[in-house]
């Protein structure tokens, strides 16, 4: 649940920069037969495509760590792991 | 020079590659990696100026290489290269040399770079491959120490993605040093994923439980290098304006007296080293000028002090204190040990001294406590009983990694020759001193156990968000 909810925040942030570059314009950033629209930023949103990259192997990873976790505490409680784990 | 900066950076990456298309060669490969990180290195102390790199036009990444990062890739090198020849005769499949090759080049990547995108990419790389290698013996501990470290690390890099794109909304570019003049709520966003990332002051309770539950070899690299990577873009950060330096400064204060408390009454030898690390981060903070000098004889030490103590027999110090140790071991640990006080002959005393020099009056005090504090804990080391055994035997490439790090740590003298006078040697000494005395009659006696609630997986992310708010109070200060 907790790297769920990791995911959504990653989401949130994502969301973040995508507001950032589109607040001069909605265009996306091409040369067409439009003169001067008022068009986006495209540096954050090319900045953004490595952090979700990022963000999403993350989450495969921690997910594979918790499925092996998952086979000797089922319930996948943290503060039960926790307890166990901890000397 | 630029050509062989790109190529130097690359080639980790392409080594790691290789290593998986020939196993055999696994540890040739790695250890190459790290001597061509250590020529690197080198080099830049005798470039006239620093390296400056801007590849792909105005929005693209931008490199820095000075003598600061020639300090963290020294270190880098020496500590990868140790961890190498520690494992060397032991059966490690080539995933983990692989790894430590990949930890090896995000880190080498993270301390050239010098903007927040390229330097989110080196830390988020560095986290995932240490991640694996914590993660390596697949036991569910180690799984669930590894995620740990993983859910924390991603956790503050959220943070701190948020506070790049503020920086990045007022000027347009997400070189170091726009943080002057962007707003407060940046600034601290910043600064709480690069803390929590080496671990410092409240928000780094999360490293000495990853720290002391990991593999010997892997807890050595962690300490000695991984933290490291966000605590150069906080000495970077530190010139560009008052205000910011004011904060690093305070913080290094913070850390190193909480660290060091903690580590006195420390029961446990690895977790001792870790609550170290902790303490020594903050003398690199407090005089962010000359950091780099300390974070080399820092992560030599330490890397040094974890490989001998993965040799005892036991971890507990009372146990210790019954059996001998090998005397050959002893010696290893209190040439470190006092190397980590300040002894002069080694390189940390050289480093403690241009440390304190550099200090401003107001931190001086609390941080000769901190080293008195030092020289308590590691008294526990010092005196512990030892005796030659027969037929004792440690790990085959243990006393390579060893010759290794102590060498450089007598060699590390030679940086800062000017340490050598009257009134420092006697004050290293006296402190060191203080230090023995208050062990044997007071701290050997007492059995005071710090509750461990506060290193527990949610209430590492609560403390995360109060330092934030913290961080936003002094950035508007």
């Amino acid at each position: 649940m907790k790297i769920v909810s990791m995911d959504v925040m990653s989401t949130g942030v994502i969301a973040y920069y995508v507001l950032i570059a589109s607040r001069d314009g909605l265009f996306s950033p091409i040369v067409g037969k439009v003169e001067n629209p008022a068009y986006s930023d495209p540096v954050p949103q090319a900045v953004i495509l490595t952090a979700i990259v990022i963000g999403f192997s993350i989450q495969a990873l921690m997910l594979v760590g918790v499925m092996k976790l998952a086979r000797d505490n089922p319930t996948l409680e943290t503060s039960e792991i926790e307890k166990n784990n901890t000397p | 020079m630029n050509t062989m900066t790109i190529a130097w950076i690359a080639l980790p990456f392409f080594l790691g590659f290789l290593t998986f298309i020939f196993p055999k060669l696994n540890r040739h490969l790695t250890l190459w990696g790290a001597i061509a990180s250590f020529a690197y290195g080198l080099q830049l102390f005798f470039e006239p100026s620093p390296i400056q790199l801007n590849l792909l036009d105005n929005f693209g990444v931008t490199l820095q290489a000075d003598q600061l990062s020639g300090y963290f890739i020294l270190t880098n090198a020496l500590v990868t290269a140790a961890v190498i020849l520690y494992c060397w005769y032991s059966d490690k499949n080539a995933f983990f040399y692989a790894q430590t090759i990949i930890v090896h080049g995000s880190l080498n990547a993270a301390f050239v770079c010098a903007d927040f995108m390229s330097l989110y990419v080196g830390l988020e790389v560095s986290g995932i491959a240490a991640f694996l290698l914590i993660a390596y013996p697949r036991s569910d501990r180690s799984i669930w120490v590894g995620l740990r470290y993983l859910f924390f690390s991603n956790t503050a890099m959220l943070f701190y993605l948020v506070g790049a794109v503020l920086v990045y909304q007022t000027h347009h570019s997400f070189a170091y040093a726009g943080l002057k003049g962007s707003p407060p709520e940046a600034i601290a966003l910043i600064f709480l994923g690069l803390l929590g990332k080496a671990g410092i002051f409240v928000s780094g309770l999360w490293l000495p439980l990853t720290h002391s539950e990991s593999e010997t070899p892997v807890s050595a690299l962690l300490s000695g290098i991984v933290v490291k990577a966000s605590v150069l873009p906080l000495l970077r950060c530190a010139p560009i304006s008052p205000e910011l330096d004011t904060i690093v400064r305070i913080f290094g204060v913070g850390t190193a007296l909480m660290g060091v408390s903690c580590a006195v009454l420390e029961k446990d030898s690895k977790r001792m080293l870790a609550f170290h690390t902790i303490s020594q981060l903050g003398f690199i903070l407090a005089a962010p000028e000359v950091g780099g000098f300390y974070t080399l004889a820092h992560g030599l030490v330490k890397s040094s002090l974890f490989l001998s103590a993965g040799a005892l027999p036991s971890r507990n110090f009372k146990e210790l204190q019954q059996k001998h140790i090998d005397t050959k071991i002893w010696i290893v640990l209190v040439i470190a040990s006092l190397s980590i006080s300040g002894f002069p002959l080694l390189s940390g005393f050289g480093a403690k001294v241009l440390s304190m020099k550099n200090m401003l009056p107001w931190q001086a005090i609390a941080m000769n406590i901190a080293a008195v504090g030092t020289a308590i804990s590691f008294a526990k080391f010092i005196f512990l009983p030892h005796a030659t055994q027969e037929g004792y035997t440690v790990k085959p490439g243990f006393w390579p990694a060893i010759t290794l790090l102590i060498g450089g740590l007598i060699a590390g003298n030679a940086i800062y020759l000017q340490a050598y006078n009257i009134s420092d040697i006697i004050k290293a000494i006296a402190t060191i001193g203080i230090g023995w005395l208050a062990y044997t009659f007071i701290f050997k006696q007492l059995a005071i156990y710090i509750p461990r609630f506060l290193e527990e997986f949610d209430h590492l992310m609560g403390a995360m968000s109060l330092i934030l708010i913290l961080l936003f109070w002094m950035a508007l200060a």
